[in-house]
């Protein structure tokens, strides 16, 4: 390159306002939690280095590990459920004409009341004794009952989680749909596709960015679940729903132990990054990875043989 | 492949108090490359659109080898498109995209594996594109795309008719005539129906056995591409066609000039036409024959548009009591010279529609190459 660049480092202070910002907004609290995770704090005059003593504590907490195992199960629910719902419900809208507008302000409206009033809303409509929920499915000879029932708990957590979010998935799939031309739809029927080959072949390659977003949105918010179910189940009965964030707002906040609480934030944090990242490399590594790498390939060959 | 009638075919859209198709008939051969021609506007979007089963005709029927089409759908007419912008399965690779149509109706028509596979590897080697089968349709042009998405529209034996919207328009100028001859090649070679629907004359007079010239919801005329240009049944179609289009003079029929009667010009005529390579310029001293039409003029433009045996040729613009008019022919006039323009041939109209073709003695038979070369 024949070009000369004047070599200047004043350049970085133009980077200064962004680090600081970053710094007190997301380095400093999560550097902070760090250092309390590997120190056994008693008070504020009396702290011990504990190393990654509370690191291995907390991954041999059965409580831990029982709360791990149902925030899975909990989020592969809600996933399983909502994704294929909220492309069914996105494909069952109107395309274009006044309804459309109704019905995507209708889908909206679960997204737009607050999480605790969702968790208050499902806790009275469930309600055994005054819910229209509770007291119709009793009244249908089933006895619901979710502050007993540990399965009727989980049902209602779930249902209302579908209920809460899958209009989410079902707007970013709207979007997706609406991205194919006419002319697609046209070329499939002329081709002969039937109803199932126009979705794999004609909706689902325009709907894969909108789905990858959709499944991580749902992935991380379900695995950070705390509000709903705080406000509706409390985690029983028993700990029949005690979730992750739960049980560490009970460590953090009810019990104060902050080195425990800190080990526990920097797992939590760690396995949510975990999870998004596998995701998300395994989804772009089917899809554009494979084929850039073939294209080279056979850019290579067809060079070859030219 | 399928002979096709249009029997007083006619659409309006529901609450339009026009009809946006006036009831036409036409009839397209078995194996026949057809095209379309028309202005945007003209109506052969929604014909294209009757066509292929999107819309249902308002008066008069769809006849695919005498079955009555019309309340059929595109698949039930087993008819194929090819769209303005290549329309591909971006999941699948090529080879899957050239095979969908096959594989989709294999219940229907009982093709086995391996009749797909042969008739990809036929299709694929027709288009040339051999080389592309194993690869995704993002990884590949435009023009690629467009083969693709040809061949796809080709791959069933048994199709009714092909159908082309305007297939060139997102293929960029260099590839298109390249793009063009392959369709003409395969059209030829697998003697399938084709309509090919467009509005660029080009495309329509390079690629047709016949042309239909469509304005106002109207086919004005249905003939070979000679044909067309050299004996325009309607105004329009001398102007619309032809690069630059035809020469208009009008006659003042309440006291016609006499050299028109002379010239041969139907009694009837309000107006005559000619291609701008009917014509002549001559000096104005010189006597040309007397049973020709013509008229001093003055030049007023020269266009150059390349040389034949080393001298200038292109079109020669001039003002004259008959108005502006074109010539094309050799350029060896300047700006502001008086000449003689003679018109050696011409087509008589009268309201718009076409009377008689009339050919003075001297000049036939130069004209058929030049249909088409701009």
């Amino acid at each position: 390159m024949a070009i000369n660049k004047p070599y200047n480092n004043r350049a970085w202070l133009g980077v200064l306002p962004v680090l600081l910002i970053v710094s007190f907004s997301a380095v400093i609290p999560l550097m902070t939690v760090v250092n309390y995770s590997v120190q056994d704090i008693l008070d504020f005059n009396s702290r011990f280095y504990v190393g990654l003593d509370w690191y291995r504590e907390t991954l041999q907490d059965p409580r831990f590990i029982d709360a791990f195992g149902r925030q899975v199960l909990f989020s592969l629910s809600v996933l399983a459920i909502e994704i294929p719902l909220g492309i069914l419900v996105a494909r069952g809208l109107p395309k274009s004409g006044a309804w459309t507008s109704v019905l995507l302000i209708l889908l909206a409206v679960p997204l737009l009341i607050p999480w605790n009033v969702v968790g208050t809303i499902w806790q009275i409509y469930a309600r055994s004794d005054i819910g229209l929920l509770g007291v119709g499915l009793n009244e249908l000879g089933l006895a619901f009952n979710y502050t007993s029932n540990p399965t009727h708990a989980w049902l209602t957590l779930i249902a209302m989680d579908v209920w809460h979010w899958t209009s989410l998935v079902a707007l970013l799939s709207f979007a997706g749909l609406t991205s194919v031309p006419p002319a697609y739809y046209q070329a499939a029927e002329l081709d002969g596709a039937s109803k199932w080959q126009v979705f794999r072949y004609v909706e689902m390659p325009r709907l894969g960015g909108v789905l990858v977003i959709a499944v991580l949105l749902r992935l991380m918010d379900s695995f950070m679940i705390y509000t709903e179910p705080f406000v509706l189940t409390g985690g029983g009965p028993g700990n029949a729903t005690t979730f992750l964030s739960q049980y560490l707002a009970t460590m953090a906040v009810g019990q104060f132990d902050l080195g425990p609480a800190a080990a526990f934030s920097v797992i939590y944090f760690l396995f949510i990054l975990l999870f998004c990242w596998i995701f998300y490399n395994s989804v772009m590594s089917d899809e554009t990875v494979e084929d850039v790498v073939e294209d080279r390939a056979d850019d290579n060959e067809t060079r070859h043989h030219d | 492949m399928a002979n096709i009638v249009l029997d007083q075919l006619g659409f309006a859209y529901p609450g339009a108090s026009e009809q946006t198709l006036l009831p036409l008939s036409v009839e397209i051969k078995d194996g026949e490359a057809f095209a379309l021609l028309g202005a945007s506007g003209a109506g052969k979007t929604t014909l294209l659109n009757l066509l292929s089963g999107l819309l249902v005709p308002t008066t008069g029927r769809i006849l695919f080898d005498g079955v009555d089409v019309s309340a059929q759908s595109g698949s039930e007419r087993n008819l194929a498109q090819v769209f303005q912008f290549p329309v591909l399965y971006e999941s699948l690779t090529i080879a899957d995209n050239l095979a969908f149509p096959l594989r989709a109706r294999k219940a229907v028509n009982g093709f086995s594996a391996a009749d797909i596979a042969s008739r990809v590897t036929k299709i694929a080697g027709e288009l040339e594109i051999e080389n592309l089968l194993k690869r995704k349709p993002k990884t590949l042009s435009l023009f690629q795309k467009q083969l693709v998405a040809i061949g796809r529209a080709l791959m069933r034996p048994d199709v009714s008719v092909v159908l082309l919207d305007e297939p060139l328009t997102a293929v960029e100028p260099r590839t298109k005539w390249q793009l063009r001859q392959s369709l003409k090649r395969l059209q030829e070679e697998l003697g399938v129906t084709m309509i090919y629907v467009t509005h660029d004359q080009t495309e329509a007079l390079t690629f047709a056995d016949r042309v239909a010239v469509m304005a106002d919801g109207k086919i004005l005329q249905t003939a070979s591409p000679q044909e067309v240009y050299e004996h325009p049944a309607h105004e329009f179609v001398g102007f619309f066609i032809g690069s630059p289009g035809m020469n208009f003079v009008a006659i003042d029929t309440a006291a016609p000039d006499p050299m028109y009667a002379a010239s041969g010009v139907d009694k009837s005529a309000q107006r005559i036409g000619f291609r701008p390579e009917w014509a002549r310029l001559e000096s104005p001293s010189m006597n040309g024959p007397s049973s020709a039409v013509h008229w001093p003029a003055r030049v007023t433009h020269c266009q150059i548009l390349g040389t034949q045996d080393g001298l200038p040729v292109g079109i020669t613009t001039l003002a004259s009591e008959a108005g502006e008019l074109k010539v094309r022919g050799a350029i060896n006039m300047g700006v502001g010279d008086d000449i003689k323009v003679t018109v050696d041939r011409f087509v008589s109209f009268s309201d718009e529609q076409y009377i008689a073709t009339h050919y003075a003695q001297s000049s036939t038979g130069q004209l058929a190459n030049s249909v088409g070369d701009e």
